[in-house]
């Protein structure tokens, strides 16, 4: 491996310390090299918003959590009154709209962001306060919608808000107003960080980085972009229709007036659809990261794998009305419906098949991260032939609405999705922070989990096609769904409490000294060419690629003679390579205010809009003046910040 | 690691087997979708079973595959060995994206067929108009008309006789709901403003279950629906019956009930053969009352065996026979069989027993969404009930 | 953005460049900010596209108030729609003179794109009060809620560009323009055009086809 002979360089960052205003464009001073917790608020660091969005989105996994034992509890018994009908209904909708909105994508955004320049070589996002700015707004609008205990209810529609029963007639506390206002702002995160994330990965991979070269994980996560780009305008849509009916008296789904209810279930699930793989792509993303190092061999069929995930979400559009086979869609649509939803099972089948492919003939590891790997290809299987089944469109009518359903998409969720997030922190966790989570525990909490999603989710499927419908906070005991049900809240305390052991060896890890070796898992891809937790420019010199699993590639060569691998050249001796040749002159965007005053308008704007416009008028102010200081500002900090004697920049302000 | 990850996946593969076992073989699941009654449920489970046997055996190939490969090739003694490192097999991979694709195709003939058989209309049929509103169901008899020359109406449970096709018109009067009896079909939603078509036959007299499968607001637990397949000569008896408008009591308590229900309760509930002091009939105006602009009518309350939307049972316990069709349902609910408890319940404050928006809300006006607590005296209760017996 | 320049070369670890202000490779050879407003034009598409299906499922139902026929003055509209037409000619002329490096006459043609621009909106505004005193109001009829919401959205984004077209004359005026920040105000034409596209697709469904 030729290492071009270069003498040492020095890396000059620009000093660190307070400093004087700017006199560069733009009114206000722009925090510099801030400590503490300005560090936090004003950051545009990747990493450190991707941290942000993963405490933040781990925090309302707990509070979706809480929402579900109670709806367990409710449903341990027949007849039972833990929860009045009322509040069960909230339950039930806040439980999904956290799980989903709050908790899943943006962890899988915690992820992507944190991941996504490191897998291929760049220092930042391509707007890296847009990429903060996605950050507030997911944070606000989730507060946001936990405004609505306190004022008069919480959202009580379910997660899909069917209209007519989501109008002003028949719902009428401003919970829904809150949830729908909520739906907007984080919506504005996500097509936001959709944006940034395509531009960069399409703009600013490491020089030799072709498309196919590139990590599995970020083409996966890029698929999600392109699903979130074109998907939330469309919910975007429907909850602007639902927002002028219950505020302005528009009759969009006043079936007086003449509406058709259908149109509110086909734009939600024209978004709904598609978000399911926004859920569910960036886990197999991991997965498919995971299972070849821990296999030590390469993923197999790295193109089938891509190309799949890519029919997947091109697939994913055409698909929705599955969700509507009892809805009174004709024959005619149903059937197309049926025969596209049984096709798109194909391209996840051929995931499943090259991960078993990837861990045949491999020299298998059982980390805990390994452990979770695995456990998502079991349970997702589940959840993926149940799914089959709901394709068959006349046993769907039979299975829709009821906890068969349930079943179905619990297994693909957190069998899944949560299953490949857990990998994901098992995996990346020292790269992050520099310490290993506890293995030995990390296992228990993984059997721990898996024996209770097996016993929450395993006996929906019988009480499903026994007739329990969702939905209900109430069963009789004549319909003989009471043993299950109690099984399943049982499991559902196991699984709490596996959570509750993860959440243990987290904090745990953070205890001990930041120890853990730079490539413990003896890792394949780009990111782990870095020192752990990265430095803050992510990359010395942006090392250049030369194939797939790049980092493997320059760890083993293959042997003349035997033809096996062989080791040389460990972690840290190239980490010293890059070290050794280092850029001279990096450049990082600066810190700003301004990401999250604009987002901090958009709730303010949201309470007017419910109580009082001239409090909407506030908030608008607020955003408005906060664009305006944004785009005064340019991305990086004026050298002049720091040399007044350097002059003034002639950098035109850009938006990101 | 061997012991404790072959362990989990005979879990996994035991949950999932007793799964299928155990919905094959319920006994008290009077909902349970596995268990046909009419042939258009059972067309339903001839297309499902094969497809839930073939996707079970897929699941044991992947299962064993998983089980096969992590016993096999798990790390031992010389550790870090790199192996082979095989990037792909395109044919392989070709040959595996084609197989399941083919799979499904064969798969996706009779499941088309089968969506266009359940949704042609049968010739011969009784029809019924079948309106969800909250929290019960309403059912309207088109063909059928009473002495008075309106058709036939009543709610809660269908009647229909057995081993005739019925063809249902499905709509809403307020919100979505579903209508679904698991045993005869799968389910079809009410849509405010669209009428929708299902059918069902009941191959045996019998009473099949169901409940509203779509969540449509605060009660929507509690509005279940029920299908009573007759014989043909009770199914006679039922029609006849129901033709028939409600006699005027005898009874003194009954009486006095009869003045209350005409002072209060015809305001929303329809009880035919009620007339007003000028002799003229009594129609009700539950439009005026009521958001979705009907209730429940009450005409033959008594031929029934549930009220408040199929969630309480007019019989007694020792009157009800649990393990098979209740062969008095043609004579509904005798006096000596009355439940009182309940009715008396619900009566004296009917939010409590089942929940419902009974007062009126910004976006409401005047209009309500449930029937409210009537703040009525033990005896008018009393009273009340005398009436309501009569309502054979 | 990130702002590291990459020259390459053969070499394993790829040195920085001294230069700013030039503009940096990309793969797709589109700069970042360019890139990204394709992009959200693309998610606009799914925006309009959801709102143009509402109104054309609900252009029918007109009961309580006037139907398109009875409300829509074509002529008038007509001419409005030239004006937005016209104003992505003028447009087109100063991203011209923005690449050619005369601020002058890029000023010149934005401030027109924005008079233009302003006096489409101005039109909209005069339409949308006949057509209230006329009896179609926001929640009139589902034509009413759907016909508003959809031109209304339109007119935000018309006037969202107005300032963004204003705003850039502005920043021009203070000397900020070199040839490759042309491309600002390239990008702001891509968007005007999109809206204008997004007009075109309105104004024929809307207004010239017959429900």
């Amino acid at each position: 491996m030729a290492i071009i002979e270069q003498p040492p360089r020095q890396l000059e960052l620009a000093p660190a310390g307070v400093v004087g205003p700017s006199q560069a464009l733009g009114a206000y001073a722009r925090p510099l090299r801030a400590t503490g917790w300005r560090a936090w608020l004003f950051t545009v660091d990747h990493k450190k918003i991707g941290l942000m969005y993963g405490f933040t989105a781990f925090f309302f996994f707990i509070v979706g959590g809480v929402e579900a034992l109670l709806i367990r509890l409710q449903l341990a018994q027949p007849n039972g009154n833990v929860l009045s009908a009322d509040l069960y209904n909230q339950m039930f909708t806040m439980h999904a709209t956290t799980m989903v909105f709050l908790f899943v994508m943006p962890m899988a955004a915690a992820f992507a962001n944190y991941f996504v320049p490191l897998q291929i070589g760049a220092r930042d996002v391509a707007f890296p306060r847009i990429n903060a700015f996605g950050f507030w707004c997911f944070l606000f609008g989730g507060l946001f919608l936990y405004i609505s205990p306190f004022t008069g209810g919480m959202a009580d529609g379910g997660w899909f808000m069917y209209a007519p029963n989501s109008g002003p007639v028949f719902s009428p506390t401003n919970g829904i107003d809150f949830w729908v206002i909520a739906l907007l702002i984080t919506g504005i995160a996500s097509l936001t960080s959709s944006i940034n994330l395509i531009t960069t990965v399409l703009n600013m991979r490491a020089p030799g980085m072709s498309l196919m070269k590139m990590p599995i994980f970020t083409w996966m996560v890029t698929v999600v972009q392109f699903l979130l780009l074109f998907a939330v305008p469309v919910i975007t849509v429907a909850l602007v229709l639902l927002n002028f009916q219950r505020l302005f008296d528009a009759t969009f789904f006043d079936v007086e007036a003449g509406a058709d209810p259908l149109l509110w279930q086909h734009l939600f699930w024209i978004f709904g659809h598609p978000e399911v793989y926004i859920l569910i792509l960036p886990s197999f993303g991991i997965v498919s990261e995971v299972l070849p190092v821990f296999s030590r061999k390469p993923l197999f069929g790295y193109p089938f794998v891509v190309f799949s995930g890519a029919a997947i979400g091109f697939m994913g559009w055409g698909v929705w009305a599955h969700h509507m086979f009892a809805s009174g869609l004709g024959p005619i649509s149903v059937a197309v419906f049926a025969a596209t939803t049984m096709f798109i099972a194909v391209p996840t089948g051929v995931k499943i098949i090259n991960w078993l492919a990837t861990m045949w003939g491999g020299n298998l590891r059982f980390t805990a991260a390994m452990h979770f790997a695995v456990g998502l290809v079991v349970l997702f299987t589940i959840g993926g032939l149940s799914g089959v089944t709901h394709a068959i469109a006349p046993s769907d009518t039979q299975q829709t609405d009821t906890y068969y359903i349930v079943a179905h998409f619990h297994y693909v969720l957190f069998g899944g999705a949560v299953f490949g997030l857990f990998a994901g922190f098992f995996y990346w966790w020292p790269k992050m922070f520099g310490r290993l989570l506890n293995e030995a525990w990390g296992k228990v909490c993984f059997w721990v989990m898996v024996v209770g999603v097996n016993l929450t989710f395993g006996p929906m499927h019988i009480v499903g096609l026994q007739g329990q419908p969702r939905r209900m906070y109430l069963y009789p005991d004549d319909l003989g769904f009471s043993a299950w049900n109690l099984v399943e809240t049982i499991g559902s305390f196991i699984l709490a409490f596996g959570v509750l052991i993860f959440l243990v060896i987290a904090v745990m890890s953070f205890r001990g000294p930041r120890n853990a070796p730079l490539d413990p898992w003896d890792a394949r891809s780009y990111e782990w060419m870095t020192t752990s937790p990265p430095k803050e420019h992510n990359f010395d010199a942006i090392p250049a690629v030369h194939s797939i699993d790049e980092f493997f590639h320059r760890k083993y060569e293959e042997d003349e003679t035997t033809g096996e691998l062989r080791k040389v050249a460990t972690a840290e001796e190239i980490l010293a390579e890059q070290e050794a040749s280092a850029d001279r002159h990096i450049h990082l965007p600066s810190p700003s205010y301004w990401p999250i005053v604009v987002a901090f308008g958009l709730p303010v704007i949201g309470l007017g809009l419910i109580y009082n416009f001239i409090v909407a008028g506030v908030g608008a102010l607020i955003t408005l003046v906060g664009l305006y200081g944004w785009t005064q500002e340019p991305s990086a900090h004026d050298p002049e910040d720091e040399d007044p004697s350097a002059g003034p920049s002639k950098e035109l302000a850009t938006v990101g | 690691m061997t012991a404790t990850t072959s362990r989990r996946l005979r879990l996994g593969a035991a949950v999932a087997g007793l799964g299928v076992l155990a919905a094959g073989c319920a006994k008290d699941a009077p909902q349970d979708t596995w268990d046909p009654a009419g042939p258009a449920a059972q067309q339903i489970d001839d297309l499902q079973k094969p497809i839930f046997a073939i996707a079970g055996v897929v699941g044991v190939v992947v299962f064993t595959m998983i089980l096969v490969i992590v016993l096999k090739f798990r790390r031992r003694k010389d550790g870090d060995r790199v192996p082979r490192q095989i990037h792909g097999a395109p044919r392989l991979e070709i040959a595996w994206t084609l197989a399941p694709a083919v799979l499904l195709a064969a798969i996706a003939v009779p499941t088309v067929t089968t969506i266009f058989d359940l949704a042609e209309k049968p010739e011969e049929a009784l029809t019924v108009n079948v309106i969800g509103q909250q929290w019960w169901w309403e059912f309207d008899y088109p063909s059928i008309f009473t002495d008075s020359g309106r058709p036939v109406v009543t709610s809660g449970e269908m009647v229909i006789p057995a081993g005739q096709w019925v063809t249902l018109n499905i709509t809403s009067r307020d919100v979505i709901h579903s209508f679904w009896i698991p045993r005869l079909n799968g389910k079809k939603d009410a849509v405010p403003g669209r009428v929708h078509f299902l059918k069902l036959k009941a191959d045996e007299p019998g009473t099949y279950w169901g409940q509203c499968t779509e969540f449509c607001g605060l009660s929507h637990a509690n509005m279940r629906q029920r299908v009573v397949a007759l014989s043909p000569d009770d199914w006679d008896r039922w029609v006849a019956n129901q033709k028939l408008a409600a006699n005027t009591p005898t009874d003194q308590l009954a009486l006095e009930g009869e003045a209350l229900f005409k002072g209060q309760c015809v305001r929303c509930h329809q009880v035919d053969g009620l007339t007003d002091d000028a002799g003229e009939p009594l129609v009700s105006r539950a439009d005026e009352q009521l958001v979705s602009g009907a209730a429940p009518n009450l005409t033959h309350l008594m031929s029934r065996t549930t009220f408040g939307g199929v969630s309480f049972d007019l019989k007694r316990p020792e009157c009800t026979n649990d393990s098979a069709f209740d062969e008095q349902f043609a004579t509904g609910t005798a006096a000596n069989c009355l439940n009182e408890a309940d009715l008396e319940r619900w009566l004296r404050n009917t939010p409590a027993m089942k929940p419902m928006y009974s007062q009126p809300t910004e976006d409401t006006g005047t209009l309500i969404r449930g029937m409210p607590a009537l703040g009525l005296t033990e005896e008018q209760i009393d009273a009340l009930v005398a009436y309501l017996v009569t309502l054979t | 953005m990130a702002d590291t320049t990459i020259i390459h070369s053969p070499a394993e670890f790829v040195p920085e460049d001294e230069h700013h202000g030039v503009a940096h490779h990309t793969s797709t050879g589109l700069s970042n900010n360019k890139l990204a407003m394709w992009l959200f034009l693309g998610s606009e598409c799914l925006l309009f596209g959801g709102l143009i299906s509402t109104y054309m499922l609900y252009r029918g139902r007109t009961e309580g108030g006037p139907t398109p026929e009875e409300i829509f003055d074509i002529p008038f509209t007509s001419v409005s729609s030239f004006v937005l037409l016209m104003s992505s000619l003028t447009m087109v002329l100063a991203v011209a003179n923005a690449k050619r490096g005369d601020i002058r006459r890029t000023r010149l043609w934005l401030v027109t794109t924005a008079l233009l621009g302003a006096t489409f909106v101005g039109g909209q505004v005069y339409e949308f009060t006949a057509f209230y005193r006329e009896g179609l109001g926001f929640t009139t009829s589902l034509f009413g809620s759907s016909f508003y919401t959809l031109t209304g959205f339109h007119g935000m984004h018309v006037t969202v560009g107005i300032i963004m077209l204003l705003s850039l004359t502005f920043i021009t005026q203070r000397g900020r323009i070199t040839g490759d920040r042309a491309e600002v105000v390239e990008i702001v034409g891509l968007y005007w055009h999109f809206v204008d596209i997004v007009w075109i697709v309105i104004f024929t469904l809307v207004y010239l086809i017959p429900a």
